[in-house]
C-alpha cells in the first residue's frame, strides 16, 4: 500500500517531466549557456577557450562603439514606442468611431505589420536614395513653390541638396525610428481596437449622464482606465519588439554611418555572427536579456496590479 | 419639482418600430413602473427620457420645458443602469462624486495632482467630499467608501449605484432594471429599500422592469408596455383587477390568469364549450375570451360551471396551486385555493366554480386577441347558475 501512495505522488511528476525536459533543453539551457559563453573569450573553431570573467561586459560599458550601440539603442526605443503607441491608439480611436469602412481602414493599417520587413526596407531604400528617391524628389518639386525657402529647411534643401536620409549620421537613426513607428503602428492599432470592444457601453451612456460632455472628458473618464491592461500588454510587447529591430538597420544601413544606427540586435549579429567574436557576442545578448527581463518584471509587478480592477 | 411630458415619442431602429405613438405624462414626485415582455421597448423609451437615444418624432418635456435635443447630463435625470456601470477604476467615494466632479470643477481643476493646488478647487472638492458622505451615509455604505468596486459584493454595487444618482439631486431617477442582477432574496430586499428612498426623497422614479412583481409592489402607477405600445397606465390594483387588455391581464399576476374561448349570443349570454355561464350585461356580441384568476377559482364537486380532472397540485405551505384539465381547452387550468382546502385525489373529476363578477370578458376585434378597445369587464349578471 506503501508502495502505491509513493506512486501516486510520483505520477503528477511524471505526466510533467516531457514538458520541464523541453523548457530546460530549449529555453534554460541556452540561455546558462550563453551566460557562461559571456565570460570566456570563445570563438567558434578556436582550439582552446579562456575565461576571461567580466572583460566583455567591462568593454561594452567603456569602449566608444558600445556606448554608441547604447545610446543608438535606447534612442530608437524612447522614440519608437511612445510614437507608435499613440499612433495606434489614436488610430484605433478614429476607427472605431468609423460607421463604414472600418474593414477597409484597419486592413490598410494592418498592411505593414503583415508584409515582410526586409521587401519593405527594399522599398523605403528606394524611396529614400538621395538622388533617384521619391522623397527626395518630391522635396526639389516643392522648391518650385514661391515662398517655401522661407521654411530653414528647404533653404538650405533647395540650396544645397536634401539631405542623404539613410547616408548621414545626423538623420539615419530618426529615418529608422520613423520606418519602425510606421511598422508597429498597425499591429498596436489592431490590439487597442480589440481593447475598445471589451469597454461596456453602458459605461459611457453613464458618463454621458453624469456630466462627461465631451470626448476629451469621456476619455479619460472610461476609455483610457479600461484600457489599462491593454496599455501594458502594447507597451511590454512595442517595447521588446523596439529592442529587437534588426531587419531595417539590416538592410538600409548596417549599423552606420558611423554607428550612428547600431543597435543592440545588430550588433550582436556583427559581433557574435559576422565576426565570429562569440563571447563579445553573447555578453551584448545577456546585456539584452537584462532588459527584456527588466520589462516583463515591471509588467508583472509594477503595472498590472495597478490596471486591473476585477 | 415639475412632471415629465412624454407626447406621441416614436422610434424605430431600421425596419423595427420599437415605439410606437407613446404618449404619458409623469406626475412629480411619482413612482411609475414601465413593465413588459423583453423587447417591448420601455428600455429604448427610458433611455430617450434619459437623453440616450433620440426619438423619431414627439416630444419629451419636463413641465413646460422640451428637453429634446437636450444633452443627457444637462436633463437634471440620474440613471440607474442595469449593470450599474460604475468606474472600475475609481473607489466608492469617487464614483459616487463623479457627477459633481464633472460639473462643479472645471477641466483644469479636474487633473490629477496639478488640479489640488488652483485655487478655490480644495474649497469645491470638500462641499463634494461632503455631498458624497451624506450620500453614502443614507444609503448604509459610508464604511466602503475606499474601495474600489471590484472589492464589493452586487448589493452593494447596486447601492453605489443609487448613489451616484442621488447625490446630484435630481428631478428623477430613471432606472433600468435595476435590480435584475441581484439573487432573488436581496431582490426582495431592495425592492423595499427602493420603496422607501422613494418615500423619503419625494422625487420621481422612472422604473423599468420585466418583473411584474416588482412593478406591483412598489409603484404609484404600472404602465404595461407591449410591441411598443402603452396597453395600460393605472394603479397596481387597477391593472390586477380590471386590466384593459387581455395580453395585460396575462402579463400581470402570478400564476397566469386563466382563459377560456368563449362566445357571447344574441341575448348576451355567455356560452363557454357549450356550457351557458352567465350573461354579459354590454353590447358586445360574439367571439370573445373569458379570463378568470387564479385565487377566483373554486375547486369542488363535478360539474360545477366547468367539469374537468384534477392533474396536479403544487404545495407552496401556505397555498395550493391546482392544476385542473378540462376538456377541450389546450392549456390545464391552475386555481388557488388555501391551505385549508379538503384533501385532493388525483384524477378525480372535479367541479371549477367562481363567483359571478370575477370573471373578465375581452373581445376578439378582428380575431386577435390583446387588440382590443377596453374590455368588456367585469363579466356581471350570472344567469343558469
Amino acid at each position: 500500500m506503501a508502495n502505491s501512495g509513493t506512486q501516486a505522488r510520483a505520477i503528477p511528476y511524471l505526466f510533467s517531466l516531457p514538458a520541464l525536459l523541453l523548457i530546460l533543453a530549449l529555453l534554460l539551457l541556452p540561455m546558462l549557456i550563453s551566460l557562461g559563453l559571456s565570460l570566456t573569450d570563445y570563438t567558434l573553431g578556436a582550439p582552446d577557450v579562456e575565461f576571461v570573467w567580466f572583460e566583455n561586459f567591462e568593454r561594452i560599458f567603456t569602449r566608444s562603439t558600445y556606448m554608441k550601440m547604447l545610446s543608438a539603442t535606447f534612442w530608437y526605443v524612447i522614440i519608437v514606442v511612445p510614437g507608435s503607441i499613440a499612433l495606434g491608439l489614436g488610430a484605433a480611436l478614429l476607427i472605431n468611431s468609423l460607421t463604414v469602412g472600418k474593414g477597409f481602414y484597419r486592413t490598410v493599417f494592418f498592411l505593414p505589420v503583415m508584409a515582410t520587413l526586409v521587401a519593405m526596407a527594399m522599398v523605403w531604400e528606394f524611396m529614400l536614395h538621395p538622388t533617384l528617391g521619391i522623397v527626395n524628389e518630391g522635396l526639389e518639386g516643392l522648391c518650385a513653390v514661391p515662398g517655401i525657402t522661407a521654411i530653414g529647411f528647404f533653404e538650405t534643401g533647395c540650396a544645397d541638396g536634401f539631405p542623404h536620409w539613410l547616408g548621414e549620421r545626423e538623420t539615419a537613426l530618426w529615418v529608422l525610428c520613423f520606418i519602425g513607428i510606421w511598422q508597429a503602428v498597425g499591429f498596436n492599432m489592431v490590439l487597442y481596437m480589440a481593447g475598445l470592444t471589451a469597454i461596456p457601453r453602458e459605461l459611457y451612456n453613464a458618463a454621458s449622464v453624469d456630466g462627461a460632455d465631451s470626448a476629451w472628458d469621456r476619455f479619460r473618464l472610461v476609455t483610457w482606465p479600461m484600457l489599462g491592461p491593454t496599455n501594458v500588454f502594447v507597451l511590454t510587447i512595442t517595447a521588446i519588439r523596439s529592442f529587437q529591430a534588426f531587419d531595417t538597420v539590416d538592410m538600409l544601413t548596417e549599423g552606420g554611418p558611423s554607428k550612428s544606427t547600431y543597435v543592440i540586435m545588430y550588433a550582436i549579429f556583427e559581433k557574435g555572427v559576422q565576426q565570429n567574436l562569440i563571447g563579445v557576442g553573447t555578453a551584448i545578448t545577456v546585456l539584452f536579456m537584462a532588459f527584456v527581463f527588466l520589462l516583463t518584471f515591471l509588467q508583472r509587478y509594477l503595472v498590472e496590479r495597478r490596471v486591473h480592477y476585477a | 419639482m415639475t412632471s415629465l411630458n412624454i407626447s406621441n415619442v416614436s422610434k424605430s431602429f431600421g425596419s423595427a418600430r420599437v415605439l410606437e405613438d407613446i404618449s404619458l405624462t409623469i406626475n412629480d414626485g411619482e413612482f411609475i413602473s414601465l413593465v413588459g415582455p423583453s423587447g417591448c421597448g420601455k428600455s429604448t423609451l427610458l433611455r430617450i427620457i434619459a437623453g440616450l437615444e433620440s426619438q423619431d418624432a414627439g416630444t419629451i418635456a419636463l413641465g413646460e420645458r422640451a428637453i429634446d435635443g437636450v444633452r443627457p447630463s444637462r436633463r437634471n435625470l440620474a440613471m440607474v443602469f442595469q449593470s450599474y456601470a460604475l468606474y472600475p477604476h475609481l473607489t466608492v467615494a469617487q464614483n459616487i462624486g463623479v457627477p459633481l466632479t464633472m460639473r462643479q470643477l472645471s477641466h483644469w481643476e479636474r487633473l490629477p495632482v496639478v488640479g489640488r493646488f488652483l485655487p478655490g478647487a480644495a474649497a469645491k472638492r470638500r462641499i463634494i467630499r461632503a455631498a458624497v458622505e451624506e450620500a453614502a451615509r443614507s444609503l448604509d455604505i459610508g464604511h466602503l467608501l475606499d474601495r474600489k468596486p471590484g472589492q464589493l459584493s452586487g448589493g452593494q454595487r447596486q447601492r453605489v449605484a443609487v448613489g451616484r444618482a442621488l447625490v446630484r439631486q435630481p428631478e428623477a431617477f430613471l432606472l433600468d432594471e435595476p435590480l435584475s442582477n441581484l439573487d432573488a432574496k436581496l431582490r426582495v430586499h431592495m425592492r423595499t429599500e427602493i420603496a422607501e428612498l422613494h418615500r423619503t426623497l419625494g422625487a420621481t422614479f422612472i422604473y423599468v422592469t420585466h418583473d411584474q412583481a416588482e412593478a406591483m409592489t412598489m409603484s404609484d402607477r404600472i404602465a404595461v408596455m407591449m410591441h411598443g405600445r402603452l396597453l395600460q397606465v393605472a394603479p397596481p390594483h387597477e391593472v390586477y383587477s380590471d386590466p384593459t387588455n387581455i395580453a395585460v391581464a396575462e402579463f400581470i399576476g402570478s400564476p397566469k390568469i386563466n382563459t377560456f374561448p368563449a362566445e357571447v349570443a344574441g341575448d348576451g349570454t355567455a356560452i363557454v364549450m357549450g356550457a351557458a355561464l352567465g350573461r354579459v350585461q354590454n353590447g358586445y356580441r360574439g367571439a370573445a375570451t373569458i379570463g378568470v384568476r387564479p385565487e377566483s377559482l373554486r375547486i369542488g364537486q363535478p360539474p360545477g360551471r366547468l367539469a374537468g380532472t384534477l392533474r396536479h397540485v403544487e404545495n407552496l405551505g401556505n397555498e395550493y396551486f391546482l392544476h385542473v384539465e378540462v376538456d377541450g381547452l389546450p392549456s390545464r387550468v391552475v386555481a388557488r385555493v388555501g391551505h385549508d382546502h379538503a384533501p385532493f385525489s388525483l384524477g378525480a373529476p372535479v367541479g371549477l366554480d367562481w363567483p359571478a363578477g370575477r370573471a373578465h370578458v375581452f373581445d376578439q376585434a378582428g380575431g386577435q386577441i390583446g387588440r382590443v378597445n377596453g374590455a368588456v369587464s367585469p363579466f356581471v349578471g350570472v344567469v343558469n347558475g
